[in-house]
C-alpha cells in the first residue's frame, strides 16, 4: 500500500538531533559538567555556538589570525621546507638534505606530522568558537543599547 | 560536432570517479557527435605508469587517442609539495609545481590540444586537480567546458585556482553545491548547467539474491558501504562510528564491498568482501537495509544514486554539504556528524521500515526526476549550443576571463 504522506528529512532531522542533544546534556550532568546545563535552554544556546564554529566551513578565514603577528610565530609549520643559506653549496646541500637526510628521517616526520595536524585542526576550531562568542556578544551588545534608552545629558557638562 | 573529451586516464576496467563519469558521458554524445578522446597511457592513478599503448584505437563509438607519460609521480616529492600547498603559505609557483607533480606529465597531448585543439567544436575536460586539465585547459579556453568535479578538500583553496576557474567558456556542474564552491574561487559568468550523472532503470528487480548473498557470509540484516575502502573516503570514521554501535547490543552486519586501502577492523559484525562484480553489487543494493556514505568529500555520490534506484534509504556524512545537499533534496536518507548522531539516525532507519522505504523510494523517485540519461544529455547539449567558440584572446568586457588575469597568471599559461 502507498503511503500518503512523504517522510520529509527536514522534519525527522530536528527531531533526532534534538534527542541526541538532550542526551548528551544528561550524560554530562550526570558526569559533573556544568551546572548551568541543567538548564536545557541554556545548554541548546550554547551547543548551538560551538557547533556553528565546528561545523563552519571555512576554518582558514579567521579574524584572530589576522590579528596576531606574524603567522610563522604561531602557525604549527606541518610543511618540510628544505633549504640553505649558503649561496654557493647551498644547492647541493639541499640536494643531500633532499636524497639522503630526508629518506631516512622521513617516518619520524610522518609520525609526527599527523599530529602537529590535528593541533592545527584543535588551534582553528578553537579560534572559530572565539569569533562565535565574539559575534554572539557584539550582537547582543548591540540589541540591549537598541533596548536601553540613552542617558540623559548631565546639566552642566 | 566534433567533440574532444580530455581525461587523464580511461579504459574500461577504470570505473567510478571523474574517469568513470567521462566515460559514460563520452559514449552518451557519441550517439549523436563525432568524439574523439583525448588521454593518458596511464591506468594506475598513482603511478601514473604507461599501460595502454600510444596512438589511435577505438572503443565503440568512441575515438581513442592516448599519449604517453614522461615520467612516473615522485610519491614522496608529491608528498612534500602537497604539504606546502595545503598549509596554505604557498606560492603560485609552488601551486604550479603541486599540479606538476601530481601529474600525469603529458606533453603529447599539450602539443596536441596547442595544435589541433581548434579543430574541435568544443573540448570538454574532466577534473581541474591533473595536470591534463589544469595545463590543458588554457590552450583551448575558448571552447572548453570544464568539469571541474571539485570537492571541499583542501586544494580548492589553494589562491592559484581563481584565475583558472575563470578560463573556460562553459561548465557542467555534478552538484549545486560544487557549483557554488567554484563559484566561491571565480564568479562563474560563462553558460552553465547542474548535470549530475545518468542512471539507467534497474533490470531483473525481484531476482533473488540471497543465496549468491549466503555464499559470500552475507546475512539479513545488513547495512552497506560500497566503494573504495579508504580513510580518505571516510571509512576509518565508519568503522569506530559502527563498532561503538553495535557495542551498544545491536544486531546488524556491516557488509564493506571495494577494494581496500587501509586495515579494516576485524570484528564479528563487520564483513569485508574486496572487490565485487556488477552482479554482486546489484544483489548487495536489492537486499541493504541502508546505505551507509561517510565520505568527507565528494563532488557528486554515484553509489548514492545507484542506491536509490534500487530504492535503498541512505546515512551520510552530514559534514559534507553535497550529501547532506543530496538528500535533503531527494528526502532519500538522513545524515549524521556524531557517532552519537550516526547512532541514533541508523536506529531510526532500522526500529522504522516503513519510514525507511518511504526514504527509498523517495529517492528513487528522485533519479527518475533529475538523473536519466535523456534529463541529463538535454543538460549537456544545452551547454555545447550555448558555447560560442573563440580563438582570440578575450579582450572585451563581456569576456572577462583574461580581464582577471595576473601578471603571474600569463607567466603560469606561458610556462604551461
Amino acid at each position: 500500500m502507498q503511503r500518503e504522506e512523504p517522510v520529509r528529512v527536514g522534519t525527522i532531522m530536528p527531531q533526532i538531533e534534538a534527542a541526541v542533544r538532550d542526551e548528551l546534556r544528561r550524560r554530562l550532568v550526570s558526569r559533573g559538567g556544568p551546572p548551568e546545563f541543567r538548564d536545557a535552554e541554556i545548554f541548546e544556546c550554547v551547543h548551538d555556538v560551538l557547533a556553528r564554529a565546528a561545523d563552519r566551513r571555512g576554518t582558514d578565514v579567521l579574524l584572530l589570525p589576522e590579528l596576531l603577528a606574524d603567522e610563522e610565530a604561531w602557525k604549527p609549520a606541518v610543511e618540510l621546507r628544505l633549504s640553505s643559506h649558503r649561496s654557493v653549496i647551498g644547492p647541493v646541500i639541499v640536494f643531500l638534505k633532499r636524497r639522503l637526510l630526508l629518506p631516512l628521517v622521513r617516518w619520524l616526520f610522518e609520525y609526527t606530522e599527523e599530529n602537529f595536524r590535528r593541533q592545527d585542526y584543535v588551534n582553528r576550531i578553537v579560534m572559530a568558537c572565539l569569533e562565535e562568542l565574539a559575534i554572539e556578544n557584539a550582537r547582543l551588545r548591540r540589541e540591549l543599547t537598541a533596548r536601553v534608552p540613552p542617558a540623559s545629558p548631565i546639566a552642566g557638562r | 560536432m566534433k567533440l574532444a573529451c580530455v581525461i587523464h586516464r580511461f579504459g574500461k576496467d577504470i570505473a567510478g570517479g571523474s574517469e568513470g563519469h567521462c566515460r559514460l558521458v563520452a559514449e552518451h554524445l557519441a550517439a549523436t557527435h563525432d568524439v574523439t578522446v583525448l588521454t593518458s597511457c596511464a591506468h594506475d592513478h598513482v603511478t601514473w605508469a604507461n599501460h595502454y599503448p600510444a596512438g589511435e584505437s577505438t572503443d565503440g563509438l568512441l575515438r581513442v587517442r592516448r599519449f604517453p607519460v614522461a615520467h612516473r609521480r615522485d610519491l614522496a616529492r608529491f608528498r612534500d609539495i602537497s604539504r606546502v600547498v595545503f598549509s596554505g603559505r604557498a606560492s603560485v609557483e609552488d601551486e604550479d609545481e603541486w599540479f606538476r607533480v601530481n601529474g600525469p606529465d603529458v606533453p603529447g597531448l599539450l602539443d596536441y590540444l596547442r595544435d589541433h585543439g581548434r579543430e574541435y567544436d568544443r573540448v570538454l575536460f574532466w577534473a581541474y586537480r591533473y595536470a591534463t586539465t589544469y595545463f590543458g585547459l588554457p590552450l583551448v579556453a575558448g571552447r572548453a567546458v570544464l568539469l571541474p568535479t571539485a570537492e571541499e578538500d583542501r586544494l580548492i583553496h589553494a589562491g592559484g585556482l581563481a584565475p583558472f576557474f575563470a578560463l573556460p567558456s562553459g561548465y557542467l556542474f555534478l552538484t549545486p553545491e560544487e557549483a557554488a564552491l567554484v563559484a566561491d574561487r571565480a564568479p562563474v559568468r560563462a553558460p552553465s548547467n547542474v548535470i549530475g550523472c545518468g542512471v539507467d532503470p534497474i533490470r531483473d528487480e525481484g531476482r533473488d539474491s540471497s543465496s549468491r548473498l549466503a555464499e559470500h557470509g552475507v546475512a539479513d540484516p545488513f547495512v552497506l558501504y560500497l566503494g573504495r575502502i579508504d580513510p580518505n573516503k571516510g571509512c576509518d570514521s565508519l568503522l569506530r562510528h559502527f563498532s561503538r554501535y553495535v557495542a551498544g547490543g545491536r544486531t546488524i552486519q556491516l557488509v564493506m564491498a571495494g577494494p581496500a586501502n587501509m586495515p579494516i577492523l576485524e570484528h564479528p559484525a563487520i564483513r569485508a568482501l574486496g572487490f565485487v562484480d556488477e552482479a554482486m553489487r546489484d544483489a548487495l543494493l536489492s537486499r541493504a537495509r541502508v546505505l551507509l556514505m561517510p565520505s568527507p568529500y565528494e563532488s557528486l555520490s554515484m553509489v548514492l544514486l545507484e542506491a536509490w534506484n534500487h530504492g535503498v534509504p541512505a546515512l551520510v556524512n552530514g559534514r559534507c554539504a553535497v550529501l547532506r545537499g543530496q538528500v535533503r533534496r531527494a528526502d532519500g536518507g538522513l545524515y549524521y556528524r556524531t557517532s552519537a548522531e550516526f547512532g541514533a539516525a541508523l536506529d531510526y532507519l532500522l526500529d522504522r521500515p516503513d519510514d525507511a522505504r518511504a526514504l527509498g523510494a523517495q529517492g528513487r523517485a528522485y533519479v527518475d526526476r533529475e538523473y536519466r540519461w535523456p534529463t541529463v544529455m538535454a543538460k549537456v547539449e544545452d551547454i555545447l549550443a550555448r558555447v560560442t567558440p573563440s580563438d582570440e584572446r578575450r579582450t572585451t568586457n563581456d569576456e572577462p576571463n583574461d580581464e582577471r588575469r595576473t601578471p603571474n597568471d600569463e607567466r603560469r599559461y606561458r610556462r604551461s
